[in-house]
């Protein structure tokens, strides 16, 4: 991906991130938690131009759940009360054992994409997100196995080098998404976005998520050099300072800017074809 | 086992939800899902160990 596609006006893939797992209702009272609210949000986004939702389960208390059987909850959901919307699980999860971390993965049918955390993160004092090189090689052979695009997570440059391991593994196009935010993320700059979007491989496309008030100008930036954008209520909660956020409105936001910069916005079934995605729908 | 501190309520006063919730009696405030994880002692973790509230509640240093 680069700025000469942007020029030949490549499709951009928005990818709404409904829910998340580590702040709920009691930061942000229209997140959305149970199956039913995040299937309506992913109705919400899709109608607004979405062409992928990033989903997380959640117990009714809103408390992180890694089940099959809570992804099967809300992937059914999401899939009823969606057209086409590709659907994407996460298999991230801060502490959680590896074997939990695939369950995810086991619904039926399989998600069509899943997230594959590269490597660690901190949270807090003490916690931290191992993502061992066994648990990304683990987690990859299920998504192989499964036929499920993996989506590389790609927290900090140091990922990258764990991604380049694994490329020769990689359907193309490897699909890595470049994260920007506090703590172990790369620090959220125009200047460290191109550099990251400088070292990918030629034949990879490419993401970028800005967490908080770095998702507008971020993303924007992606969409000038060739990439695709997340936005959603797991990254951001505001539209702008002191103005909460919806999920449908996060995604129209992108695809206003996507308009005025002469982007056109891809459907489902052409993200399908930009990214090597293969239809469960 | 669960954090001493730790409540289930539906409202805090100001707010009310349809599903009690992890709320935490130090701090008067509803936890982080992501943090409830740690009141629970879910997936190893320890709030003696890794909840920077109960250490602090307990007059704790980061190096005992």
């Amino acid at each position: 991906m680069t700025y000469e596609e942007y020029l030949d006006g490549e499709p951009v893939v928005i990818t709404a991130a409904l829910t998340g797992g580590i702040q709920g209702k009691e930061a942000h009272p229209e997140l959305p938690e149970t199956p039913a609210e995040i299937a309506a949000a992913a109705a919400a986004v899709e109608e607004a131009g979405a062409a992928v939702v990033h989903l997380h389960a959640r117990r009714d208390n809103g408390e992180r759940a890694f089940s099959t059987e809570r992804f099967q909850a809300v992937t059914d959901a999401v899939r009823d009360a969606t057209d086409d919307v590709i659907v994407q699980h996460s298999t991230g999860g801060t502490a959680a054992p590896d074997a939990l971390r695939a369950e995810p993965l086991r619904t039926d049918p399989a998600p069509e994409m899943a997230s594959l955390d590269m490597g660690p993160l901190n949270r807090g004092r003490r916690l931290t997100s191992e993502n061992t090189r066994d648990t990304i090689d683990g987690l990859h052979a299920e998504m192989r196995e499964r036929g499920i695009k993996p989506e590389l997570e790609v927290f900090n440059n140091g990922h990258l080098n764990e991604s380049f391991r694994i490329l020769d593994e990689l359907a193309d196009p490897p699909y890595l998404n470049l994260i920007f935010g506090p703590g172990t993320l790369t620090p959220p700059s125009p200047a460290n976005l191109q550099r990251m979007v400088d070292q990918l491989p030629e034949r990879a496309a490419f993401n970028v998520i800005g967490f908080g008030p770095h998702q507008l100008p971020l993303t924007t930036q992606a969409m000038l050099l060739g990439g695709h954008v997340r936005v959603g209520l797991e990254d951001n909660s505001y539209l702008r300072k002191g103005e909460r956020a919806t999920n449908a409105a996060l995604v129209e936001r992108a695809v206003r800017v996507a308009g005025e910069l002469g982007r056109p916005v891809a459907t489902p079934a052409e993200a399908r074809d930009l990214l090597g995605v293969v239809s469960r729908r | 086992m669960a954090c001493p501190h730790l409540d289930y309520r539906e409202s805090d006063g100001e707010r009310s939800f349809d599903t009690a919730r992890a709320f935490c009696t130090v701090t008067d405030e509803f936890v982080q899902p992501v943090h409830a994880d740690i009141c629970n002692e879910r997936y190893g973790l320890d709030p003696e160990a890794d909840c920077e509230v109960f250490r602090a509640d307990a007059g704790l240093d980061w190096d005992e």
